[in-house]
């Protein structure tokens, strides 16, 4: 396990380097954003607007609500006759919210949307096409992986906001109590799947019976985070033109066997489950376990003085590794609503966010990972754990265009309720081979409808 | 024509002029419209439409396709809604009978004289005014496997943990015993109604007979209870079968689906986020749902109805 630290522009670079390629590859095999009463970028120059518009998102953290509110106000002054009404939600019951409000009539002019849940607001054609608002060069300055994620049948319904993805935070207390003296501090020497074992063996045979080695983040909504060890293990969930399951596999079945094992040989407590009520960041919180996956965004949680980690000093690791490294595609884009009365100025705002000063100060004060790709080689000053920021920012170049092709299908929605369902009963002792059918057969619905 | 001894007929009343009859329904009717307009917008339209999109294909963004009896057909072929209604079954038998024991059991105690019976009954009562989900939220603290209330309590006094979250028997058993907890306090508060609604007189007579406590409580004060019973028998029941919030905040169902029941099922289909967004389908075990409701209390009605006309000798 080396020590050689990677310096976070060479991280970045690479970063997002096999991602940029094949999102490039992406772009030329489907037509250019080509608006529908003009060029590219027929109005990506309009400069003044005025109005009132509602943002709706939901409060993940002080950090994300903070740095919303900063847009709002800079935005504001910027253009004057100018207001944004911010509406915060809880992120339970955001999207029936705008649903509701979509079906009614009233649905927020502009709102924030995961990756996972994009899809399905595309294919219904609620959202307004932003193509015409920007020009080449401006949608050549996002990563083209996230550029791609917003855009169905080569037109833009959003803008990637931010991104953010998974690593492991551990307790460096209970790493020593197990004897485990390194851990990896580069992307190149993570975990294979083989030496992962090994730490959780370990852990297991240090730890009480009422502790465990490590927990993972795929509670409810996060299900679809066990395709992370497909992908490791080599495979995919669709196959190529995206149009039906690639499993099973034999990649798909060493992925689903290996992590049944966690609840085999009690690496992680019986009940961090799919449909457990206890997340992943919890068992960490409550010491049940010496390690976890979580995302960056609980960063801040886990660092909280007050409320976060109280079992002394935790470090951050990579994702194992198996034939490949990869992680999920988290993070969020920004999409305005067909029905906005100010589409221009819903435009004016999604340009906004997404420029490069407004991204920048975002990504800092929530713990998050920028879009755009002049960000991507810049240090960003976050200012909590920037050492564990690092660990998260690198894990980040891991996240292939496959993962996001796959993630952002507009039945994703549809896959990942497949996954919640047929890995709670799967990973607890259900037969690996009807599993794997089920997920295929959940796949081929989604795909289809 | 014969008349009964001791009914007397009621004196005539003076005919009610046309006029002054027709103003007063009109008052009447004028009193109640607001309630009318009330109950067919929020309870007769919302019923009407639920059954209408049960026979589609709806989206949580009104996409729709016609369905027929497709949600009734799929339903009855779908493992996971007749896993549903066996767990809202062994649900509903464990909570309403125990829970009414329970409650007449606490009841008889406070109708009599014990120091401090006020605050007992408080203390008792309390759980009903906290909302389902929050109760659920609480249960889901004492009843966590590894850092629980519960489980820390029973290895203090050398017992083993229980696997309350992960085992499906013991999970379900969590949420039996949050339920029982939460309702058995209006159990008690509609039985001590009854209980002192009882006439002291016919239980002295019994005593003076000489049957014993138990005879007296067994032969007088249950069957006098009758009215009570059944209308706790009614409510439990809809209760039960309508569980949710507790389930939800505990266990989402799971593990597995070990503790899913009817409305969570229906809720997941139609209004999870992590769901399926089915509302069409949603509607059809929700339109299931309301007939098996209507159903029970319409059994429940015809017997109580037919024990009431035995006991007036009729």
């Amino acid at each position: 396990m080396g020590s050689t630290t990677i310096t976070r522009r060479t991280a970045l670079a690479g970063a997002f380097g096999a991602v940029t390629a094949a999102g490039l590859a992406a772009c030329a095999s489907t037509p250019g954003p080509v608006a529908a009463g003009g060029p590219a970028g027929s109005k990506a120059s309009k400069r003044r607007v005025s109005g009132t518009l509602t943002f709706a998102f939901w409060g993940g953290s002080d950090g994300e609500t903070k740095g919303f509110q900063e847009v709002k106000e800079r935005f504001e002054a910027q253009n004057p006759g100018t207001t944004i009404v911010l509406k915060t939600l809880p992120y339970t019951g955001f999207f029936s919210s705008v649903d509701r409000g979509i079906v009614s009539n009233t649905a927020p002019d502009v709102f924030r949307v995961d990756y996972t849940s994009i899809g399905k607001y595309i294919s219904h054609g609620v959202l307004l096409d932003v193509t015409p608002y920007f020009s080449r060069s401006e949608t050549e300055a996002f990563l083209p992986a996230f550029w791609s994620a917003v855009k169905y049948e080569g037109r833009a319904w959003g803008v990637p906001h931010q991104t953010d993805t998974s690593a492991v935070v551990f307790s460096r207390k209970a790493f020593e109590q197990a004897g485990i003296t390194s851990v990896p501090d580069r992307l190149e020497d993570a975990w294979s799947w083989d030496e992962f074992s090994a730490v959780s063996t370990r852990l297991r045979k240090a730890l009480p019976a009422s502790k465990y080695p490590f927990a993972y983040d795929w509670t409810a909504a996060g299900a679809y985070r066990w395709s992370s060890f497909v992908y490791q293990a080599g495979g995919s969930l669709l196959d190529a033109d995206l149009a039906g399951p690639a499993i099973p596999s034999a990649a798909s079945r060493k992925a689903l066997d290996f992590t049944k094992g966690f609840f085999e040989k009690k690496w992680v407590p019986a009940n961090n489950t799919i449909k457990t009520t206890v997340y992943s960041d919890n068992f960490f919180l409550n010491q049940t376990v010496a390690m976890t996956f979580l995302g960056d965004f609980l960063v801040p949680e886990i660092a909280d003085k007050a409320n976060g980690y109280q079992g002394g000093e935790w470090g951050t690791t990579f994702l194992p590794r198996d034939k490949a490294a990869a992680a999920d595609l988290g993070g969020n884009a920004i999409v305005a609503w067909k029905g906005t009365s100010n589409p221009d100025l819903a435009a004016a705002f999604l340009k906004f966010l997404v420029s490069e000063d407004a991204m920048k100060r975002f990504c800092e004060l929530a713990t998050e990972l920028p879009t755009l790709q002049s960000l991507a080689g810049q240090t960003l000053d976050y200012q909590t754990r920037p050492d564990a920021m690092k660990v998260f920012t690198t894990q980040a170049t891991t996240i292939t265009d496959t993962v996001v092709k796959e993630t952002t299908v507009p039945g994703f929605a549809t896959i990942s309720t497949t996954l919640q369902d047929q890995l709670e009963l799967g990973l607890k002792g259900g037969d690996s081979d009807t599993t794997l059918r089920a997920i295929a057969s959940g796949i081929r619905q989604a795909v289809a409808s | 024509m014969t008349t009964h001894p001791l009914r007397v007929p009621a004196p005539r009343k003076a005919r009610t002029p046309f006029r002054i009859r027709a103003t007063t329904s009109l008052a009447a009717s004028g009193f109640l419209l607001p309630n009318v307009i009330l109950l067919a917008l929020f309870t007769l339209f919302p019923l009407v439409y639920a059954f209408v999109i049960s026979f589609q294909s709806l989206d949580s963004l009104g996409w729709t396709t016609w369905a027929g009896f497709g949600n009734y057909v799929t339903m009855f072929t779908d493992p996971v809604f007749w896993q549903s209604m066996a767990n809202t079954g062994v649900f509903t038998l464990f909570t309403v009978p125990v829970g009414m024991a329970l409650g007449l059991a606490i009841a008889v105690l406070l109708n009599g004289v014990l120091p401090g019976r006020a605050v007992f009954r408080s203390i008792i009562f309390l759980p009903l005014v906290v909302s389902g989900v929050a109760t659920g939220v609480l249960g889901a603290w004492m009843f966590d496997q590894n850092n629980g209330f519960i489980d820390k309590m029973l290895q203090a006094v050398g017992l083993p943990s229980i696997d309350w979250q992960s085992n499906g028997a013991w999970a379900l058993t969590a949420i039996i015993l949050v339920t029982l907890w939460q309702r058995v306090g209006f159990d008690m508060l509609i039985y001590l109604a009854g209980l002192q609604g009882v006439d002291p007189a016919v239980q002295e007579a019994a005593r003076v007979d000489g049957a014993s406590g138990w005879q007296s409580f067994r032969y007088i004060t249950l069957p006098l209870l009758g009215p009570s019973t059944f209308f706790l028998l009614i409510m439990n029941l809809i209760y039960s079968f309508q569980v949710f919030d507790t389930v939800w905040a505990m266990t989402r169902g799971g593990p597995g689906y070990s503790t899913t029941t009817i409305v969570s099922y229906a809720y997941r289909l139609a209004f999870d986020e992590s769901g399926p967004s089915l509302l069409g389908y949603g509607a059809a075990v929700g339109v299931v749902i309301y007939l098996i409701t209507l159903a029970v209390t319409a059994v429940q009605w015809r017997l109580n109805t037919r024990r009431e006309l035995a006991e007036q000798g009729m």
